[in-house]
């Protein structure tokens, strides 16, 4: 489990570039590198890819590190972020889909994707509000339609755009764009919601 | 733009987050994010309220390699207290001494013959989930063939891996090597190197202390790997 304060801590620490820095950036690499490889390897489907997105990633992290912003709680977001960006461009670049080895199995339902690649476990989040925000998230989705927590999950876990889903599900992509849309606008108004219900 | 009261910015903050905001549109809302305050405050807030946190099950630990190519394009050395900065001097001293130690017993192995020999890649065997490469590499010579992890993996005490050669498919594996590591270098008969050839299949399984009792594999494949040249 990635310790969100720790991270943060490394990163401040490497964005100073003196002499702890490159100890910070290392042991930042060895605490995040594995899942910023798994989540790499979603995307991109080839290992050699999926290393090289790591690299970029790093690379970009490294140089960005002053950027990130203070006062975000999510750090871990914010580097997956940036090697699901990359990954999702080297995914665009180079016809992935084609080679696409395990993406139908681990799809065929987006329940089943949803507890493999995700923790919803309640002693996952240090913090007391993030946790019952996690709670929230994980009943919010469950109220979804079907298709509109399908698009969500292979669009997020797999970096698959419009036009991929579209023909993945083999839908007019009108109708995908508006499933992601609705989604992603209903599961924010469900959770926040719950999260003014509960104040 | 200003995007910060756009009616559009939810949306965006979605579709950023989810990857589906692409090229140049995702250029402009990254240019905004640091722009406008507000846009980073609402995009957080989407951070936090709908991004769940992936499982530790989908980690793959990355190979050694990435990081050398990381610490040496970013001059990483620049960034690191000297090592003599770190330890005492009465501590650099002893690894100044181990130092010196392994250079000779280096120089020593170097010195053998038929040591470092230069290897090619015959097969690469990996696990279902693809988290666990091990390279198999022969020597020119053929005499040697060494295993090579992307990351250490150790036998656990009652446990050793097997190394098996299935000369065709349906055929029985034969017993190439029990190992501790999956990192290993082993010497080969002439025999066992002319069966090393295109076609063939090795695989590693995990077998009680010593190697498997019956000859034949007893637990889990846990690596794959077909011989390619």
């Amino acid at each position: 489990m990635l310790d969100d304060k720790e991270i943060k801590g490394l990163l401040l620490r490497t964005a100073a570039r003196d002499e702890g820095s490159a100890q910070a950036f290392e042991r930042l690499y060895r605490m995040c590198a594995p899942l910023l490889l798994g989540v790499a390897r979603r995307i991109v489907i080839r290992q050699e890819l999926a290393e090289e997105v790591l690299q970029d990633s790093f690379t970009r992290i490294w140089a960005a590190a002053e950027r990130f912003d203070p006062v975000a709680d999510r750090p871990v977001a914010w580097m997956v972020a940036i090697a699901r960006n990359r990954a999702i461009d080297m995914r665009a670049s180079h016809d992935v889909a084609r080679v696409q080895m395990y993406a139908n199995d681990a799809f065929a339902d987006s329940e089943g994707a949803l507890e493999q690649f995700f923790d919803w476990s309640q002693g996952s989040e240090v913090v007391e509000d993030q946790r019952r925000v996690g709670a929230w998230l994980r009943e919010c989705l469950s109220r979804l339609q079907g298709v509109e927590r399908q698009s969500l999950v292979l669009a997020y876990v797999q970096g698959l755009s419009h036009s991929e889903l579209a023909a993945h599900l083999s839908k007019p992509l009108g109708t995908v764009k508006s499933w992601l849309r609705r989604g992603m606008a209903n599961l924010r108004e469900c959770v926040e919601t719950c999260m003014g219900a509960n104040r | 733009m200003r995007l910060a009261n756009h009616r559009l910015l939810d949306a965006l903050c979605g579709e950023y987050l989810l990857g589906t905001l692409r090229g140049a549109a995702r250029r402009r809302f990254e240019v905004c994010l640091r722009a406008e305050p507000l846009v980073a405050q609402r995009l957080r807030h989407w951070e936090a309220t709908i991004m769940p946190r992936y499982s530790e099950r989908i980690e793959v630990p990355p190979p050694r390699h990435v990081w050398r190519r990381l610490e040496r394009d970013l001059e990483l050395s620049k960034y690191r207290l000297a090592w003599h900065q770190r330890v005492g001097t009465w501590k650099a001293l002893a690894a100044i001494a181990s130092a010196a130690l392994i250079v000779v017993v280096l120089v020593a192995v170097e010195s053998l013959p038929g040591s470092a020999p230069s290897l090619v890649e015959i097969a690469q065997l990996s696990d279902k989930e693809g988290g666990t490469h091990v390279s198999a590499q022969l020597s020119r010579d053929g005499r040697i063939l060494a295993l090579k992890a992307n990351r250490p993996v150790l036998a656990g005490p009652n446990q050793s891996y097997e190394l098996w050669l299935i000369p065709s498919a349906g055929a029985a594996p034969v017993s190439v090597a029990v190992l501790g590591s999956l990192d290993a270098s082993l010497p080969l008969t002439p025999e066992r190197s002319a069966q090393l050839r295109p076609g063939v299949t090795l695989a590693i399984s995990t077998e009680p202390a010593g190697g498997s009792p019956t000859g034949q594999p007893t637990g889990a494949v846990i690596l794959v790997g077909r011989v390619r040249t």
